[in-house]
């Protein structure tokens, strides 16, 4: 499948609007959508709730990690893991085979509601970055190269 | 790939330390994280054993100069080095922009250098992509130590490939080589994507339309 090369403003909008209404009803705190490089296509929700770069990062990671646990066992993957904790909970759900839906809600909702709905809000998802992934590739982008030379050391230390 | 946002006005990328067992690449990542200031990094998360060994991957998000009004997000990986972790380190190569190959520069350690470069290859191959695609640049480590092989060794053997790339000397524990390392590779993913999406003097793309609105 092709990666996304290009978010403009308005897939954002598109994905953004599905996940407001996401964690509308199903009560979640925090959705975020990642490609299976650990990548932030777009978050919503309450942002406090942690590192949204890290969670990203260790979400496509473990589901990584299980994808290749259920090769092992003859299952091409688990569409959806669950992580519960005492009072904070993970869900994450394949959206296609590259985006990744998660999901972080608290006591004020249960898994079952937010499975339900994120399976909703994934098959939103899944036309949206089909649309991105099949939209012919000239986006206009342009670095000059020389602003990249002159930008100096790139890390400020 | 490098994904560029237009409505967060950010472009990320992902580099992968690569490189046999405890050669170096946490330590570079523990040094970068050291240097860089507050407002441009994240925490280093470290997936290890207690015996500090790198179990799935060490992680460090990096903040960059911003270039035409986008910010550019780096996000740092290793790979855990230790033979029998392969499984793990094709999963952190997923969607890789661009690689830092970490060698052990002593000699007793040449068969292991040899040996991860040829995992990297073999890896990349499974992804359906190669070196020859994915930019990086070498990085000669523990130059500090007695028993190291020369330079010009370590080139002959990692750096013969028909364009020759980068490579730097370091010591990752005290920084040398570090930072050079790193910005190369940066520049290299910045300069690339200028390249592949025509380097003429455009302005970035405009919304297709007036974003709807979400009230």
């Amino acid at each position: 499948m092709e990666m996304i090369p290009v978010l403009t403003i308005q897939d954002v909008a598109e994905i953004d609007d599905s996940l407001a209404t996401y964690l509308e009803q199903s009560e979640a705190s925090l959705a975020i959508v990642i490609d299976k490089g650990g990548n932030i296509l777009s978050q919503h929700g309450d942002l406090d709730v942690g590192d949204a770069v890290i969670v990203a990062a260790l979400a496509a990671g473990s589901f990584a990690a299980t994808k290749e646990l259920a090769r092992r066992i003859g299952e091409q993957e688990f569409s959806a893991l669950y992580n519960q904790g005492a009072t904070s909970h993970i869900f994450m759900q394949a959206v296609d085979e590259e985006t990744i839906l998660v999901t972080v809600f608290g006591g004020n909702t249960t898994i079952g509601l937010v499975r339900f709905y994120s399976t909703r809000a994934s098959q939103q998802l899944a036309a949206t970055m089909r649309n991105i992934r099949t939209r012919p590739k000239d986006t206009g982008f342009a670095f000059d190269a020389n602003a990249v030379m002159q930008a100096g050391s790139l890390f400020k230390r | 790939m490098a994904i560029i946002n237009y409505s967060s006005r950010e472009i990320q990328f992902k580099i992968v330390y690569y490189g046999p067992a405890l050669c170096g690449k946490t330590s570079n990542l523990i040094y970068i994280h050291q240097q860089v200031n507050r407002e441009n990094k994240g925490d280093l998360v470290s997936l290890a054993t207690a015996a500090d060994r790198t179990l799935f991957f060490d992680f460090l998000p990096l903040n960059a100069a911003a270039i035409q009004g986008f910010k550019a997000r780096f996000q740092l990986y290793t790979v855990p080095g230790q033979v029998m972790y392969n499984a793990t380190r094709q999963l952190v190569l997923r969607s890789t922009d661009g690689i830092v190959f970490v060698a052990d520069s002593q000699w007793d350690k040449m068969e292991e250098n040899v040996e991860s470069f040829r995992n990297l290859q073999e890896n990349l191959a499974k992804q359906n992509t190669s070196l020859d695609q994915i930019p990086y640049v070498l990085q000669y480590n523990k130059r500090d130590m007695d028993n190291v092989a020369p330079r010009h060794y370590l080139e002959y053997l990692f750096n013969n490939r028909r364009v020759r790339m980068p490579s730097f000397e370091a010591v990752a524990t005290t920084g040398k080589g570090v930072f050079p390392a790193l910005n190369t590779i940066g520049r290299i993913l910045l300069y690339k994507l200028s390249s592949q999406n025509g380097l003429k003097n455009q302005t970035p793309a405009p919304a297709r339309q007036p974003a709807p609105s979400l009230a």
